[in-house]
């Protein structure tokens, strides 16, 4: 059935910070408006009915994606999903973060949804966050109380939603440099490539000859929140990486997950899956690391 | 709620509405503009892409944008592809292979194509299929469509060099317009002012 839009206010403000006073004093159920893909089909859906909408549409020069000074991949808060698959900056320096972006399948929900947005959102199975995890990228926040900034795996509330205040603002993600030696991958399981992931497992390791330096192993859509296989890390970490230690590393990483079963999977083949594509990440990963 | 009269870019028509906030860009075309060649399909979930139209030359799904937030920018919908009575060559291979069962995905197929074929002349039919990747056609006739897209890309190719050859032994004197056979100030010149777009169409 087709449903007209509550009626809301629409306000526009020309700079960040007008946006952020006309959110502090436009009262409990403002939204931000970014690429609105969520925010907008939840109001047709009568799920949400704000009061107000705030839109960044039209504060130039949020729609950046560049390479600062200090090699920082620093990404807007209007900034396409399109333009970061597209970006041959992130497919050269933050490989991980195109694949990631890349399996979001319509080319429509990339061309409209931002990448601050689809880490506003909060969803447990977004591509997009564990990708960010694995790089250990930076939210930054700004609200009344001034800025701040925060580490991306922090930034998502288990059981919940995101530490974002209703009366604050993603003004920017960045992502640091990538470091020598360093490979990544990322593998998503679904039921077919348009369908919300089952799995998916972002891995990035740091090698030194046969020895890893770091590791980083995130995982989506098998806990409230996305995670980040803590343990299996540690088990990495200073260690000769044979194929046997990957595999350890692999079932280490499935006591990081606490899937639901639902209808796109059960809790108990999500948990295997978690194993089976963490080992996969890691073997590619570690390949891609080379052995300089 | 506010409710202000913008001006809209349709198929390179100028009008003027008077818009509220909670109007999408989907309500404006078939509900004020007459537009029905956009379809509603998946009611504003953004699965089904029936709704694409392109926003700048961008595939933009209409049930999920506000009207209000596209003010003075050009939107394109399926009804302005064909040119001086001439159906676009997606339009053309679409019916020439059989491309259209029921009929009710085509508009959004057409335009995901478009937006593909402008910044890619010459796909693979890997690219055509993850540029039409967000349109769902539930008579599942993809086989025929991806063909489709090919077809037309070869015709655009082959006409867009048909034309840079003419316009180059015409010369100056008549001009790139009289060259394509079109008024001088047509599609050509419109053409050449959306980036990244095809020469011809």
């Amino acid at each position: 059935m087709h449903r007209t839009l509550r009626p809301f206010e629409l306000l526009e403000p020309e700079s960040l910070g007008e946006a952020v006073r006309v959110l502090a004093s436009a009262g409990t159920g403002a939204k931000v408006l970014a690429g609105g893909l969520d925010l907008v089909a939840k109001m047709t859906r009568w799920e949400i009915e704000p009061p107000c909408l705030i839109s960044l549409g039209r504060i130039p020069g949020l729609a950046s994606l560049e390479s600062g000074a200090d090699g920082h991949l620093h990404i807007g808060p209007m900034t396409t999903l399109r333009s970061v698959e597209l970006s041959s900056l992130v497919s050269n320096g933050w490989p991980l973060l195109h694949d990631a972006t890349r399996q979001i399948a319509s080319v429509q929900v990339k061309s409209m949804g931002t990448l601050v947005g689809n880490l506003c959102v909060a969803t447990s199975a977004s591509d997009i966050a564990p990708a960010l995890c694995a790089l250990d990228a930076v939210v930054h926040l700004v609200g009344p109380s001034g800025a701040r900034t925060v580490a991306i795996a922090d930034f998502f509330i288990p059981e919940c939603c995101s530490i974002l205040a209703p009366d604050q603002i993603v003004t920017e993600i960045t992502v640091p440099p990538p470091r020598p030696g360093t490979g990544a991958a990322f593998r998503k399981l679904a039921h077919t490539k348009a369908c919300i992931a089952k799995v998916n497992v972002a891995v990035l390791v740091e090698r030194d000859g046969d020895v890893c330096r770091r590791a980083r192993i995130a995982l989506g859509a098998v806990a409230s929140t996305v995670v980040r296989a803590r343990a299996a890390e540690d088990l990495l970490t200073g260690g000769v990486a044979t194929p046997d230690l990957l595999a350890g590393a692999a079932a280490l990483a499935i006591e990081a997950a606490s899937p639901i079963s639902d209808l796109r999977s059960t809790s108990g083949y999500r948990r295997d899956m978690v194993g089976v594509l963490t080992r996969r990440a890691l073997t590619e990963a570690w390949d891609r690391a080379g052995g300089s | 709620m506010r409710r202000e009269v913008a001006t809209f870019i349709v198929n390179g028509r100028t009008y003027e509405e008077l818009v509220p906030a909670n109007m999408t860009v989907l309500e404006l075309l078939r509900d004020r503009l007459g537009l029905t060649g956009t379809k509603r399909g998946c009611s504003a979930s953004g699965n089904c892409g029936a709704c694409t139209v392109l926003v700048e030359g961008k595939p933009t799904l209409s049930c999920l944008t506000l009207a209000w937030t596209v003010r003075d920018r050009r939107i394109l919908t399926v009804e302005g592809l064909s040119r001086q009575g001439r159906l676009h060559p997606l339009q053309q291979a679409f019916l020439d292979v059989g491309a259209v069962q029921c009929g009710f995905c085509t508009p959004g197929m057409l335009l995901s194509a478009k937006a593909l074929l402008d910044t890619n002349p010459d796909p693979t039919r890997d690219e055509v299929r993850r540029a039409l990747a967000g349109n769902l056609c539930r008579c599942t006739g993809y086989v025929k469509i991806v063909e489709a897209v090919l077809t037309a890309a070869a015709v655009i190719r082959s006409e867009s060099g048909a034309q840079a050859g003419a316009a180059e032994s015409a010369g100056a004197a008549s001009g790139p317009g009289a060259a394509a056979g079109r008024p001088p100030g047509g599609a050509s010149q419109e053409g050449a002012g959306l980036a990244g777009e095809c020469v011809s169409w």
